[in-house]
């Protein structure tokens, strides 16, 4: 395989070599484009403020500093929030990883009575929904609202994370557990002690879409939760770019202050902040992300 | 166990029996599923159920008070001028997402594919998915820094530019256009991971074949590479087509202001809007539901066309 490959590339026309050498050029530009929106806003964070008045493009610090820094480290409302975020991500990802995987075991058994009827119930929930109002007063009548809770339950489970989950038990050979169930094992034990072991790549996969989400969402802590010092991380975010005056004020910094922060400082170094965990974790776990959309495929 | 050996003749009863055992035996599989039965009905099917009060009055105060209306919601939600902007901004913004955005993951797949240095596509694969892991919110934090008024980096070279002082987050006019382009940054890359699950599906030896017959990159690109993907690139845009009423809500929703309310309000920030904000709940159901229903039927119908025309459908 590997000579014919290379055979093919020696006999390379003039045209070809042409596209190669644009292609080239093409991704470079394109991951300068991809990556340079984020270099610029962390550089501006360590930047001067005369420097991020003057604006342009950053390279590097200009004038660097780390006052903003200790601005936004100062606002309590950074730590609550990130408090909130790990604490929901963590316990979302545990509860949310398992329960996918204990409601697509049984609905990848074809012959298991209702199995069926049971998967295209999921599989509706993929295409109709009740919205934002019906589950907003959902969580009121369950007395949810303004506790963590709301943040959690919700979006435990997706119709599609139970689908590729499906799909992958739906591979394992039958003989595995019918030996098991000969010496007398029951279907959690099965499961348990058989399913969920072989099946860790899946398991890491759906575990880390979950966390993804969770680490994301603001939008429950916008519907749901009413004291800011509950907020999940991106919703304080939101706020402190939608309402920079208050947030600049939380952080102890007052408008008409000759200090070494701006607004524009504020906003990219909680940009930063809240952006930092993720940059450091994805290059490692990308190609789990990869694989798993590779095992769902588009269909269900 | 003797009855299983000819279900046709089986009576109902026997047959109830016969699942009924089955039931018990595998007992253990249901309590696995006891999770899932009680948050797929609690979570979604009772905020389904909870649509019934777009037929209603819903008094917040008293539930219990709230008094059936029929579908008068719904001649409210249309007789009232401000939502059918709303429905024309959604339909717009989402077809110009659609129609912009969704080849470019295709030729950037096809283009990637042709990169002999795996290191350099590896490479620019993972810095190219990374804007997908990234919320809105931070993103938007990152689009107000560069189009900030005053001396935001893209709004300085616009207005070089175009010699006069373009605000790009407050313009009509340029609102909707930012919002396609940062969809694509976004969107792009991880766009073409299907594609990708597909062309690694292809039988190496087609390409052995018409190397062998004379057919140049491009020949193997257009004539092997495209037409197996195709199947892909329909269920995509079938997915896309149920879609044309989601025209982004989490992206709209952190940038737009009443200035630009006129292009940029769509359907579900309407309805947070009615219904959170100024506590509309039945009217803001009503707007919601719209949405949904239209939603279904519209994946419904595109499934079915991509099955009549021989394709794979979605389910």
């Amino acid at each position: 395989m590997k000579n014919k490959i290379s055979g093919t590339t020696i006999r390379r026309s003039n045209g070809e070599r042409a596209f190669s050498i644009f292609n080239y050029i093409f991704f470079t530009v394109l991951c300068v484009i991809m990556v340079y929106p984020f270099w610029h806003v962390v550089m501006m964070s360590f930047s001067s403020v005369e420097a991020t008045a003057r604006g342009g493009v950053f390279l590097w610090p200009k004038g660097f500093n780390l006052d903003t820094y200790a601005k936004v480290f100062r606002d309590p409302s950074i730590w609550t929030g990130y408090t909130t975020t790990l604490l929901v991500t963590i316990a979302s990802t545990i509860l949310g990883t398992l329960f996918t995987a204990t409601t697509a075991y049984p609905l990848s058994k074809k012959d298991l009575p209702f199995s069926k009827t049971l998967s295209l119930l999921v599989l509706f929930t993929m295409l109709f929904s009740g919205g934002m109002i019906p589950g907003y007063l959902l969580m009121k009548n369950l007395h949810l609202i303004d506790n963590r809770w709301s943040l959690i339950l919700p979006g435990l489970i997706s119709a599609y994370n139970v689908i590729i989950m499906k799909s992958n038990f739906q591979t394992m050979p039958e003989s595995l557990e019918e030996s098991a169930r000969l010496d007398g094992a029951n279907d959690v034990t099965i499961f348990w002690k058989i399913i969920m072991p072989l099946s860790k790549a899946t398991v890491a996969t759906i575990a880390l879409f979950t966390a993804v989400g969770y680490w994301n969402d603001y939008f429950s802590s916008v519907l749901y939760i009413n004291s800011k010092d509950k907020w999940a991380l991106q919703a304080v975010l939101r706020y402190m770019l939608t309402n920079t005056n208050q947030a600049m004020q939380s952080a102890g910094v007052t408008v008409a202050a000759t200090t070494n922060v701006t607004a524009a400082t504020i906003k990219a170094a909680s940009v930063v902040v809240a952006t930092v965990p993720i940059l450091c974790v994805y290059p490692f776990v990308q190609k789990y992300f990869v694989k798993g959309v590779m095992i769902g495929g588009v269909k269900g | 166990m003797a009855a299983s050996k000819n279900p046709a003749a089986e009576g109902w009863s026997d047959k109830c029996k016969r699942i009924g055992r089955e039931m018990v035996k595998r007992r253990w599989m249901y309590f696995l599923l006891i999770p899932g039965i009680i948050f797929f009905t609690l979570f979604k099917y009772v905020p389904m159920y909870g649509l019934k009060i777009a037929f209603m009055d819903y008094n917040q105060y008293n539930p219990s008070q709230s008094t059936w209306v029929g579908l008068d919601q719904f001649i409210k939600l249309f007789s009232k001028r401000s939502f059918i902007p709303v429905l024309r901004n959604t339909v717009v913004i989402s077809l110009l997402k659609l129609i912009i955005g969704f080849p470019i993951p295709v030729i950037l797949a096809l283009m990637m594919n042709e990169m002999r240095n795996l290191k350099f596509k590896k490479v620019s694969q993972t810095l190219l998915y990374l804007p997908h892991f990234i919320s809105w919110v931070i993103l938007s934090g990152i689009i107000m820094t560069l189009l900030d008024a005053d001396n935001g980096l893209i709004t300085t070279f616009i207005n070089k530019i175009a010699g006069s002082r373009i605000m790009v987050l407050t313009d009509s006019k340029w609102f909707v256009p930012m919002l396609i382009v940062t969809d694509i940054y976004k969107g792009m890359g991880w766009g073409t991971i299907l594609y990708f699950a597909a062309i690694s599906g292809i039988d190496p030896q087609l390409y052995e074949a018409a190397s062998i017959d004379g057919a140049g990159r491009w020949k193997q690109a257009t004539n092997i590479t495209l037409p197996s993907i195709i199947p892909t690139i329909v269920v995509v845009f079938i997915m896309n087509c149920g879609n044309i009423l989601n025209a982004g809500f989490d992206q709209i929703f952190m940038l737009y202001s009443s200035h630009v309310y006129d292009v940029a309000d769509i359907i579900d920030t309407y309805v947070y809007r009615m219904g959170i904000e100024k506590n509309d709940y039945s009217f803001s159901t009503a707007a919601g539901m719209f949405k949904s229903v239209v939603a279904f039927v519209l994946i419904l119908i595109v499934n079915k066309i991509a099955k009549k025309t021989g394709n794979e459908g979605l389910f």
